[in-house]
This record gives C-alpha cells, sequence and structure tokens, in this order.
C-alpha cells in the first residue's frame, strides 16, 4: 500500500517498527497485528472505556486512535503490567477484592487507575469515581472496584 | 442447612480471576486462529458470498427477495415456546433494526463497503408502536398468520394462551378464589396503573458467533449463555439432527439476559454455509441494542383491604411490550402474572397478564425476568395503600407477609426466607426509625422508602454433569453453565472440590463444547448454584464412590471405612495415597475417575406453573433521596440492598452480583431508557444511552446477603437476580416520603417529579 505510514511504536516497553495504513485503529493494531488481546473494543466509540491502553502514561482510547497519531510514542496495554508472570498491585487488589465479573471492562479499567494512581497516590472517593466515570463497568455496580483502588493505593500501588 | 455451617467460609479468589485481571481471558470475541476472520460479515443491510472489493459493487446489484434469503432453511423462524422471528426477514421488515441483508467478505471494510452499496426497496407499512396502538380497533398486524410454536406449558388455576388476539402473543390467567367477591367485601379497594420503562442489557462484549460449516457440521463459536438450547434451535432450523451441531462457548463478556436463546446465531451459520468459509459475525453495539431489550409494560392493580390493614385481593392487568418478535415473551408474561402478588398473603387472586406485539424492538431475558415490572408495580401500590390508609408503610408490609412456609400461592412451594428478618436488616442500615421530620427551610426535602421484591426460581430445571477426576487428584467439573461474570465457574468448582476432599486450585471448570459437554436448559433464573450445582454435587459423589471402592478393593476393606481427603484415603488413624496405588493397578497410563450426576425438577401439573418453586428470591431494598421541589431533582443519598443467598458458595462473588443488579435497577429507575419518537429510536447509541458511571452511584451505597438455607449443594439458592427487583419501588416510596407526590411511572426523572409537584400545588 503506497498511503501507508511508517511510524515506530514502543508497546510494553518493546519496540516496533510499523508500516500503518492511516486509517488503521490502535485498537486493531494492538489487537490484530500485535497479539494483544487484553485492548478490548466494546461500543467502539470511546464511550465505554474497555480500549483503554496507556499513552506515555495517559489513558487513550484505543478504538478511536489513529496508531500514527502515537509515533514514537510509549504504549501500556494490560500485557505489560504483570510483567514476569508477577501481578501489577492494582491488578492484584482487583483479583482479591472481587473487583471484576465479566472481566471485558477490565483490563482498560485497571490501566486508568494505573494513570489515576500515577499522579494522585491517595485518591478519596470522589477522585475515583470521577476517574473511573471514563470506564463503563455493568457487572460491579462500581463498589468493589472502588475498594479495590482504594486497596491498592494504600498498598503503594503507582 | 443453614449459612452458619457452610463449608465454604474462607474467602477465596476467583478461578477466572486471574485471566480476567491481567487480559489473558478470551472471549467468542477472540475466536480461536484455525477459524479466525476467513471471512467477517456485517449484517443489517443481501449477499452471503465472499467478496473482494473489485466484485462488492457487482454482487451488491443483484436483486434478491427476502424469501430468497432464507430458502435454504427448512424452518427459519426461532423464539421460545412461541416461534415468530426469522433468521433474517422475510416478508416484511417489523421494526427498526430487524436484519434486512447481511454480507460476508475478506474482510470488515470490504463487507461495510458492500452494505452501503445495496439499496434495500421499502413499501411503507403503517406502524402500532406502543401498547394502546397496538391493540386499538382496526390496528395493523405485525403478522397475519398463525406463529409457529405452541402456548407454554402451565398447572393448577392457569390459562395459558398463544396468539389468542390481533397483535397479542400470548396471554397468561391466573384465578386463586373468587377476587371480584372478595374486593366487593374489602373495607377499601384501591386500583392503580403503572408504567415501566424500556431498558437494553448493554453488555460490554457484542454479539459475536463464528460459524463453520462443514464436513457435515455446523460448528459455531458463540458468545450465547445458553450452548443447548441454542444446539437445538440450529439443528430444528437447518433441518439437521443435533449430533451435527456443535457448540463452543468461552468466557462471555457480560449477558443480563441479552445473550440469552436463539438470536443471530443462525444467521452466522447461514452465511458460513453460503460462502464455505468460516464467518465471524459481530454486531456493533448500536445494532446490539437494537437487537433485545427488556419490556416495558403497563400494569393496572386493583387491591382490596380491611380497615384493619389486612391484605385481601388483587386483580391486575398487565400488558408488556414484547416488541416485534417473540423471543420469550410468551414466558416473561407468565413470570410477571405470577409474580404481580408480591411476597403477601391474600384470600383471592385473578390476573391477566398479555405479551402485546408493537413495531418496536423484541423484548426478552433480562435479569429480573419479569418480576421487575412485578415487583415495582406491587411495592408502589403496597406503599400507597398504606400511606392512604394512615398505616406506617413498614407495619402495614408487616402484618402482610408471608411467613416461612406458607406457601406463595396453593400448589406451590412455602417461603423459604424470612422476609420479616431481611425487611428488619434493612430497617436497621437505612436508619429508618431514626428518620428526621423533613427540614422546613430550603428547597429540599428528605424521605426514606422501603421495597421487598420477590421472584420465583422455577424454570431453569434440568441440569447434567460430569466431574472427572485425574491422575494426582486433578479434576475438571464439566457442566454446560456458561461463565457470563456471575462467577458461576468458581462456584461449581468450589462444590466439587468440597464433594471430593479437594483443593479449589485442584479443581478447573471444563470448557463448554456441546460435542463433550453434558446438557443442561441454559444459564438462567439465577439457578446455577442450585440445579447446575446439584447436577455436579452428584457427579463428584459418584466419582467419590468410585475411588472410594477402588480403595477398598485395593486395601481389601469396604468402602465405608473409608474417607477422601486431599487425594488419599483415611482408614481409622491410617492414611493410604491413591496415587501408588492407582500407577501400580492401572499403569502408566493412570485412569479417570468419571462421576456423573443429575437434577430434574418435575413437573407437577398442581403447581401453577407446572412445577414446585425451587426457592425464592427475595430483596429487600430501602432508600433515602432528597428531593429539590423547585427542580424536581431527586439524589439518593442512601440505598440499602439485602438478598438471601443461601449457602453462599463464594461470598464476594454474591456481593457482586447483588450490588451489580441493584446499580442497574437504579439506572433504570432514575434516567436510563431506550426511548422512542414515532417509529425511530431517538438513543440508540452507545453515546445516546445512559447507562450508570460511578460518579452516579448513591452517596452511601450499602448491600448485605442473608444465608437462610435452600435446597441447592450445602444449602444454596441463588442470587444473581434479587438485587434488580426492589429498587424502583423503593426509591419511588422515598420520592413520596420526601415529598408526597407519587410517580407510578419511571424513569423518576426530575420532569416528572417537578410535574408531579406542580400538580399537587
Amino acid at each position: 500500500m503506497t498511503d501507508a505510514i511508517d511510524i515506530i511504536l514502543t508497546v510494553n516497553g518493546r519496540t516496533h517498527r510499523l508500516n500503518v495504513p492511516p486509517r488503521r485503529m490502535l485498537a486493531d493494531l494492538l489487537r490484530d497485528e500485535l497479539q494483544l488481546a487484553g485492548c478490548k473494543i466494546g461500543c467502539d466509540q470511546a464511550v465505554c472505556g474497555a480500549c483503554t491502553v496507556l499513552v506515555e502514561g495517559m489513558p487513550v482510547t484505543a478504538c478511536t486512535s489513529f496508531a500514527f497519531e502515537f509515533d514514537g510514542k510509549a504504549v501500556t496495554t494490560t500485557e505489560g503490567l504483570a510483567a514476569g508472570g508477577v501481578l501489577d498491585p492494582v491488578q492484584q487488589a482487583f483479583l482479591e477484592h472481587g473487583a471484576f465479573q465479566c472481566g471485558f471492562c477490565t483490563p482498560g479499567m485497571i490501566l486508568s487507575v494505573k494513570a489515576l494512581l500515577a499522579r494522585h497516590p491517595d485518591p478519596d472517593v470522589p477522585l475515583i469515581r470521577q476517574w473511573l466515570n471514563a470506564n463503563i463497568c455493568r457487572c460491579t455496580g462500581y463498589q468493589m472496584i472502588i475498594d479495590a483502588v482504594r486497596a491498592a493505593a494504600k498498598a503503594g500501588a503507582r | 442447612m443453614d449459612g452458619s455451617s457452610s463449608p465454604f467460609r474462607a474467602a477465596v479468589v476467583r478461578l477466572d480471576g486471574p485471566d480476567k485481571v491481567t487480559g489473558a481471558a478470551r472471549y467468542t470475541f477472540e475466536p480461536p486462529r484455525h477459524v479466525a476472520c476467513q471471512s467477517v460479515a456485517e449484517p443489517t443491510s443481501a449477499c452471503t458470498y465472499p467478496l473482494d472489493r473489485d466484485c462488492a459493487r457487482r454482487v451488491a446489484r443483484r436483486r434478491i427477495r427476502g424469501s430468497d434469503r432464507c430458502a435454504a432453511l427448512p424452518d427459519p423462524y426461532y423464539g421460545v415456546a412461541i416461534r415468530d422471528q426469522p433468521v433474517i426477514a422475510i416478508d416484511k421488515v417489523r421494526y427498526i433494526g430487524d436484519m434486512v441483508a447481511a454480507v460476508a467478505a475478506i474482510d470488515e471494510e470490504t463487507a461495510y463497503r458492500a452494505l452501503t452499496l445495496i439499496d434495500v426497496q421499502y413499501h411503507p407499512l403503517r406502524a402500532v408502536m406502543t401498547i394502546d396502538e397496538a391493540l386499538a380497533a382496526g390496528a395493523p398486524l405485525l403478522f397475519e398468520a398463525p406463529a409457529g410454536g405452541a402456548a407454554v406449558q402451565v398447572g393448577e388455576g392457569v390459562t395459558s394462551l398463544k396468539e389468542p388476539r390481533p397483535n397479542v402473543l400470548s396471554e397468561f390467567g391466573y384465578r386463586n378464589g373468587d377476587a371480584e367477591a372478595v374486593l366487593a367485601a374489602s373495607d377499601h379497594v384501591f386500583e392503580d396503573r403503572f408504567t415501566f420503562s424500556r431498558i437494553n442489557h448493554f453488555h460490554l462484549e457484542p454479539y459475536v458467533n463464528v460459524a463453520r460449516v462443514g464436513g457435515g457440521q455446523i460448528e459455531l463459536w458463540s458468545c450465547n449463555q445458553d450452548p443447548f438450547v441454542l444446539r437445538n434451535d440450529l439443528a430444528r432450523i437447518f433441518g439437521r439432527s443435533a449430533n451435527t451441531v456443535r457448540i463452543h462457548s468461552s468466557y462471555v463478556g457480560g449477558g443480563f439476559g441479552g445473550k440469552s436463546f436463539c438470536k443471530m446465531e443462525p444467521l452466522a451459520a447461514l452465511l458460513a454455509l453460503k460462502a464455505g468459509r468460516p464467518v465471524r459475525l459481530c454486531l456493533s453495539m448500536d445494532e446490539g441494542i437494537l437487537t433485545l431489550t427488556k419490556h416495558a409494560g403497563i400494569l393496572v392493580l386493583k387491591t382490596g383491604v380491611m380497615a384493619d390493614g389486612r391484605l385481601t385481593a388483587r386483580q391486575s392487568e398487565i400488558q408488556l411490550d414484547a416488541g416485534a418478535y417473540s423471543d420469550v415473551s410468551a414466558m416473561t408474561v407468565v413470570k410477571t402474572g405470577y409474580r404481580i402478588t408480591g411476597p403477601y398473603r391474600w384470600v383471592a387472586v385473578a390476573t391477566r397478564a398479555c405479551a402485546v406485539r408493537t413495531n418496536s424492538v423484541p423484548a426478552g431475558s433480562f435479569r429480573g425476568f419479569g418480576g421487575t415490572q412485578a415487583s415495582f408495580a406491587s411495592e408502589s401500590q403496597i406503599d400507597m395503600i398504606a400511606r392512604r390508609l394512615g398505616i406506617e408503610p413498614y407495619e402495614f408490609r408487616r402484618k402482610n407477609l408471608l411467613a416461612v412456609g406458607e406457601p406463595f400461592q396453593p400448589g406451590d412451594s412455602g417461603m423459604d426466607s424470612d422476609l420479616l428478618a431481611g425487611l428488619d436488616a434493612v430497617v436497621e442500615r437505612l436508619g429508618y426509625r431514626r428518620r428526621a421530620a423533613p427540614p422546613a427551610a430550603g428547597t429540599k426535602r428528605r424521605g426514606m422508602g422501603l421495597s421487598i421484591g420477590l421472584k420465583d426460581a422455577s424454570g431453569t430445571n434440568y441440569a447434567q454433569a460430569l466431574v472427572k477426576v485425574l491422575p494426582a487428584g486433578r479434576a475438571i467439573v464439566n457442566a454446560a453453565t456458561v461463565e457470563i461474570g456471575q462467577g458461576a465457574t468458581t462456584a461449581l468448582c468450589r462444590i466439587g472440590a468440597e464433594v471430593l476432599g479437594l483443593p479449589l486450585e485442584w479443581v478447573r471448570y471444563g470448557a463448554i463444547d456441546t460435542d463433550h459437554t453434558p446438557l443442561n436448559n441454559g444459564t438462567h433464573v439465577s439457578c446455577t448454584t442450585a440445579v447446575t450445582g446439584m447436577a455436579i454435587e452428584r457427579a463428584a459423589a459418584d466419582a467419590r464412590r468410585q475411588i472410594l471402592e477402588f480403595a477398598a478393593d485395593r486395601l481389601g476393606c469396604s468402602a465405608g471405612e473409608l474417607t477422601l481427603d486431599h487425594w488419599t484415603v483415611r482408614r481409622g488413624n491410617y492414611t493410604h495415597l491413591l496415587e501408588p496405588m492407582i500407577n501400580d493397578h492401572f499403569g502408566a497410563a493412570g485412569y479417570e475417575f468419571i462421576g456423573r450426576g443429575g437434577t430434574r425438577i418435575e413437573y407437577d401439573p398442581r403447581a401453577p406453573l407446572a412445577a414446585l418453586n425451587l426457592f425464592w428470591i427475595p430483596s429487600w431494598v430501602g432508600a433515602e433521596v432528597e428531593v429539590d421541589y423547585e427542580t424536581g431533582k431527586v439524589e439518593v443519598t442512601q440505598l440499602v440492598v439485602g438478598a438471601d443467598s443461601g449457602t453462599s458458595v463464594n461470598a464476594q462473588a454474591c456481593r457482586g452480583q447483588v450490588e451489580g443488579a441493584a446499580l442497574q435497577a437504579y439506572g433504570q429507575s432514575l434516567f436510563e431508557e431506550l426511548r422512542y419518537d414515532g417509529t425511530e429510536p431517538v438513543n440508540a447509541t452507545p453515546l445516546a444511552y445512559r447507562v450508570p458511571l460511578a460518579s452516579d452511584l448513591p452517596e452511601c451505597y450499602e448491600s448485605f446477603v442473608v444465608e437462610h438455607g435452600g435446597p441447592g449443594p450445602f444449602g444454596a439458592k441463588g442470587i444473581g437476580e434479587s438485587g434488580m427487583l426492589g429498587v424502583a419501588a423503593a426509591i419511588a416510596n422515598a420520592i413520596e416520603d420526601a415529598v408526597g407526590v407519587r410517580l407510578t411511572q419511571i424513569p423518576l426523572t426530575s420532569e416528572r417529579v417537578l410535574t408531579a409537584i406542580e400538580g399537587a400545588r
């Protein structure tokens, strides 16, 4: 394809040189080409937040972001969290507090929480609720997620 | 058994947890690599051949009549009990969202481009969009000819009719005693009308299916939560024997009823059949919202009371909006109609409930299944009557509640939950007795409301299970209950592990594949732990018996002398390792002990719903609201929701079920609704359709679970739907408590509250 764009993307610490069509969405790139299926596509309209990944530490809805926008940037997906098989403290807190049910929103939710705790290491409940607004969970009623976030913060998760 | 002697006290981490928190969990959304996406389909708009970019335009120009598309199918209709929904629209389009064409192509983009080239020619017909329009004299008919199938089977005192009148899909009637005479003899009779709203499931994983047809087999990887129901439907639709249809299930990314029963799966199989390649059919969320809803409805209740506050009789007329196609509406009206009397004692009852066809999105299973509609109307009216008679609403309920053991209706099972104790727990946690009089200053008024939702657990009544114990005591539990997020796999494995004396980590839930997995009739009715759990308990006991008999034979004793624990057998003070015994006897290949078990809730024509209800699912709710009488804004400051799990097999998961369901009900109570303007849905997109977010949570949100003991394994009951039942009424009741106006229609929006307040001035 002559209209494809060369980009360099660092995903979970690994650098990829990619040639992407201009219309390729970041979520499709991650899922289909890099096999990072933890990035879920729910609404496909940047509403539900299931596709949330971190770009330079900030949450981004990958379903509606063009891949070429992130040339030279560092992307973190859920697969990048449990490095070496040890769960990230946020993942551990979600596990222990039962802060998931169907699990479809969970990877995106956990990445939003990572971004929250990086900025606000000890968030109060209103702030947690405000940050979680970017991620819809239809299963849990959110309360157990909020419990997990507080526990993760208490355990010093960043 | 009650919860106190439960073997499941210790907290456990869910077995699906590590996969889900790391993103390693695989859903149907990620089909197996060997079948993935050789072609994909885009539905809604008419060709079924693999296309490349060049031939898309050519193929799209073919003239295709609706009836041609289903020509390959011996029976192109599906639906539960009554079958009227075609695999793809045949003679006419009955609602916006009806599938009229589908394209399979080499990739999604090509399929989508081909779709845009299809020019569907419609001849507009007059539509009926509301229950009243559909029932009006001379209303246009959705169906000219009777549909296939039959009325829902019922028992004593009950009538169940298929298509009794124009635009009426089905009708349920129930009588106990002479309600008219009892009402006539009552001191007070109150008639009230309630309007229930339409909402969507909004599961985050879209409807997704991958189909492959070949080698004499239809194979489907499906997000459907009822693999065997689906298998049987596909076999019928394609005119094949059941052993040539194979369904695989994996994790399901949320369902809430939306992924129950047959939907677009036959279309995926039809596309794969025509394409000659595997096809992945994944609906967008917009299309998903137009696939199924919860039933909107109108409920008119006429209730008699004596001067001393005793309820006497209730006469109910219920109309549910079934939408354009049957789906499972015939069952839903039965359940709504049966549950309309709530958790109270009656002298007489007369109920008529019907499912009305309209040109809107089909309605079907949604957590609560008719119980939500019934509980909203019933618990609102109970509160209204109490306030009209000047009786404290708590006291009015207490006076009339069914006692433990009292049958819900004659011929049905007794109440197995202490309803008053649950209500008292809500009263205590809410601070109901300490509530202050509304402050006189300012524009805000506070109030509290109570409610007791109730539903039965009948309908899912059949399950088979296998428990296989492999070398080293590792076990696989096989059953057809799908992990939709409810925690079924953990609960079912825990039951198996407990019976076999194995650590939970040694037990795994087997992949579901209808070629190998034992059958059940679906992941429904909050019944997994009780019904499928019982089958697993029995299968595990069968495996344990085989293991102990084998060991007894090797040890030269009787099996009755032995106990099994951590893959060893104990006889008196001696412990024997099983592994060397097995190796010695069977050799290197080892052996699998395969236990079988089943549950069947027997048909009983004397019970109103043709089987004794297995257990009761109550929900106790208390709400505190703050209403601004200048703006009508309602803020729920406190919400307390309680449920009865019987013995909790996983207390943490039970809490999650109650809170998750209650928040869905909370959204529906206050703002969430799929709305129409004429024939068009106005908010059927993820952006416009608003579901509860974290910041919508009540300021204080509390749940509790009691363990009153049930018929399932170790005394378990079911809990998945309970939180859904009583929330709307509790909030409406609290609003009346706060500002003295009654809303009988949900959602309880500021506009409605303000209009009511202004009307009362």
